[in-house]
């Protein structure tokens, strides 16, 4: 099943993924991305990578 | 700035100056005076049922975001990203765990606590160049909550929202708090007006005397049948806290009879039996009279009306619509128009009364187009300099010499709070005009400002029924209070 990944040194809180893709992605009091789930199903691939791309710092990865 | 001392003393005398509905600097007082320090209507709380639901509503050009956030408490954020100051929300509803700025990134849970602001570290140095714990979006100074009615006020010290509404409230229940399960709300319609505010405002809560004359068509197409002039002067209007309305008289009968009567289902009528007081009962059941349109003070209005719906039927259904003033200009108003029901009737109830309020109000119902006709061409006229000669009537029901043409029904004549009297009168059109004049006579007190990143903010008093006390939360720098504002 594919993957997506946090790089927290990157993350910077810009919350992109929290509003991509909510039930995949939060941020915790300090911004920092929490991970809510990793894996996703091929249907939800469009939408995590979608939310992945958004982020302005490059801290998401999708991997397989 | 001009004395407009001369302007307020002849409107607490009932007599009108007709400028004071269309003019620029009057305006600049009512924002300065009126609307940063009254209670003021933004929405209800079955707006935002669920976490993270919110609507945004304006109090003139402030934006504010009303939102329910994860624990399920109703906020109102001052809708300023606290860096540069854009709108951290765009849409006008929605659910959102966050709102994010989309000027430069900074993200916001639905509390208004900041969480994400890029690079904290690397431009800011972190919390000792810019502290970011603690900050959130601006609250509302003040905020209460009645029947799931959400008001705010910009003034921090604002009297309690009960207080405020008083023995309005005692009204407000009838259009609100139909049963325990409260009202739900479809809407708002919005829509502009090239009219000034206080003249809805006014019209709702006293003016009987309009209806034979304005909505003369709607009686003669047969949709409705009680604003015959005979009918209409039997009723009372009444002033109870901050707020008055109009009723109607109704036929002979018991409670049971006359609520049917307005088209209510029994189903309903159980329900009313089983959340209204005895009084409240008795202003129906006993006095005979069913509460019209109402104004609570400064530009929020009700209406309650019962036309027929049905072309082949002589059956009335009766609806409720909640309504803000809301002033754009000293010539222009944005009308939200609320469709109200009680959450517990049933559907077919819940259709047929939309249908009612549909016909009726909102921006293609039949009396709106009789009022705002008016009001537009009131407006225009009040802008000249030959308005400015005339002191306006206003003193219907009162003599020369300050007697009442018709007293006040007694305690055993009438069951509910207030001052209430049968036939055509402008009592209530004074009694807002009264308190409008009173809060622009006062200079408004030293507001506190807050340096963004270096104090914390102070959190939102709270009042009501809904909501329980909160108290100051984090310090406040004393230095940031002591700018006054308008002094």
């Amino acid at each position: 099943m594919p993957v997506v990944t946090a790089d927290l040194k990157a993350c910077q809180g810009y919350a992109n993924c929290v509003m991509a893709a909510p039930d995949y992605f939060d941020l915790d009091d300090d911004g920092n991305v929490v991970m809510i789930k990793r894996e996703f199903p091929e249907s939800e691939r469009s939408r995590v990578t979608e939310a992945a791309r958004s982020c302005p710092v490059s801290a998401l990865t999708v991997s397989e | 700035m001009t004395d407009q001392s001369g302007v307020l003393n002849d409107v607490r005398q009932g007599m009108i100056p007709a400028h004071i509905y269309n003019d620029k600097e009057l305006f600049d007082l009512e924002k300065e005076r009126l609307f940063s320090r009254s209670w003021l209507f933004v929405a209800h709380e079955s707006e935002v049922p669920q976490a993270g639901d919110y609507v945004v509503r304006h109090v003139l050009e402030d934006s504010f975001i009303i939102s329910r956030d994860e624990k399920g408490e109703v906020r109102a954020l001052f809708n300023m990203c606290l860096h540069r100051g854009m709108q951290v929300c765009r849409a006008e509803m929605g659910n959102a765990s966050h709102f994010r700025c989309p000027y430069h990134g900074w993200s916001y849970r639905n509390d208004g606590r900041l969480i994400g602001l890029p690079f904290h570290e690397e431009a800011f140095g972190g919390e000792e160049g810019f502290k970011k714990k603690g900050q959130t979006l601006l609250p509302a100074p003040s905020l209460g909550v009645y029947n799931g009615l959400i008001f705010i006020s910009l003034d921090p010290n604002a009297e309690p929202l009960e207080d405020f509404l008083g023995d309005f409230k005692f009204y407000l229940d009838y259009y609100t708090k139909q049963s325990a399960g409260g009202i739900e709300l479809r809407g708002p319609q919005r829509w502009r007006i090239k009219a000034n505010w206080k003249i809805g405002a006014e019209n709702f809560a006293g003016d009987m005397y309009h209806t034979p004359q304005t909505h003369a068509s709607v009686v003669e197409i047969g949709l409705f049948r009680e604003p015959k002039a005979e009918k209409r002067k039997d009723g009372t209007t009444y002033w109870a806290g901050n707020g008055g309305g109009t009723t109607y008289k109704l036929p002979e009968g018991s409670l049971e009879d006359r609520l049917r009567y307005v088209g209510y289902p029994d189903d309903m009528i159980e329900r009313m039996k089983g959340q209204w007081s005895q009084a409240q009962l008795d202003v129906i059941g006993q006095d005979g009279f069913m509460i019209s349109a109402a104004s609570l003070f400064p530009n929020m209005s009700f209406v309650h009306n019962w036309p027929r719906v049905e072309e082949d039927s002589d059956d009335v259904h009766p609806f409720i619509s909640i309504r803000q003033w809301q002033p754009i200009s000293e010539n222009e108003t944005e009308v939200l128009s609320w469709f109200a029901v009680d959450k517990n009737a049933t559907d077919e109830y819940k259709e047929l009364s939309y249908k009612a309020y549909l016909m009726c109000f909102g921006s293609g119902g039949m009396f709106e187009q009789d009022d705002v006709e008016n009001w537009v061409s009131l407006t225009n006229t009040a802008a000249g300099s030959m308005a400015r000669r005339l002191l306006l009537n206003g003193r219907m029901g009162l003599l020369e010499d300050g007697g009442n043409v018709v007293e006040p029904l007694t305690n055993e004549q009438y069951s509910g709070p207030g001052s209430t009297r049968v036939g055509y009168s402008e009592y209530n059109q004074r009694e807002l005009l009264t308190r409008w004049a009173d809060h622009l006579e006062r200079p408004i007190e030293a507001a506190a400002q807050l340096k963004v990143g270096m104090t914390a903010v102070r959190k939102t008093s709270k009042s009501g029924s809904a909501s329980s006390c909160v108290a100051a939360e984090a310090p406040i720098d004393e230095a940031a209070e002591t700018v006054l504002l308008g002094a």
